[in-house]
């Protein structure tokens, strides 16, 4: 398989968010209407900080032990391809949850979705799926081409 | 020559000479000049218009 260090550098990404946030998030959601805490939110953003140093760090040394170019004018643009939908997806998401939000304002519903707990986590969801979006848009296009 | 080669010659990466090669992918009119300056032959000769 021809793959550049961009793409797998991308699977990593998505498997290190996946297995992260899907962790936490499946964690979140199954006691959903309970718990009013945040569990284990800190050490996520920890460990999401560390895997984000670490990947730097593996990208520079790679940068210098390769001498050769890791990105280039394809890669931004498959980059570019990729934040877009992520946006759009974002973007459907914030405005669905902004109808909940109106909804439960003006009807009194009072759903779980928009308890502050419910709001943060969809809204985490939503980030997460719209990142991984991203990571998929970029892994079809390197495959299918642009 | 090799596809390393040219993508270091013109700046990019080996697997978008890879993807230029496939038809996968089109390149900038930067890199397609680099890529006919590499070979000293024309544009139209690297490459066509479909």
């Amino acid at each position: 398989m021809n793959m550049s260090f961009k793409e797998k550098s991308l699977i990593a990404s998505l498997g290190t968010t996946f297995l992260i946030f899907g962790w936490y998030l499946y964690g979140a959601f199954s006691n959903l209407p309970l718990n009013p805490e945040l569990p284990g939110f800190v050490e996520i953003i920890i460990l999401l900080v560390l895997v984000a140093v670490l990947e730097s760090i593996i990208q520079s040394f790679l940068s210098i032990m390769n001498k050769t170019q890791l990105e280039d004018e394809r890669d931004k643009l498959i980059e570019k391809i990729s934040y877009r939908n992520s946006y759009w997806f974002l973007s459907v998401c914030i405005w669905f949850l902004m109808v909940q939000i109106l909804l439960d304002t003006r009807f009194d519903n009072h759903l779980i979705l928009t308890t502050p707990y419910g709001m943060f986590h969809f809204l985490l969801l939503f980030f997460v799926l719209s990142n991984l979006i991203g990571f998929v848009t970029q892994l079809y296009y390197y495959r299918k081409g642009v | 020559m090799s596809q390393q080669t040219l993508a270091d010659k013109v700046g990019v990466t080996r697997q978008t000479i890879f993807a230029i090669e496939k038809d996968k992918y089109s390149p900038s009119l930067e890199v397609a000049f680099k890529i006919s300056n590499v070979f000293k032959t024309s544009l139209e000769d690297v490459f066509t218009y479909d």
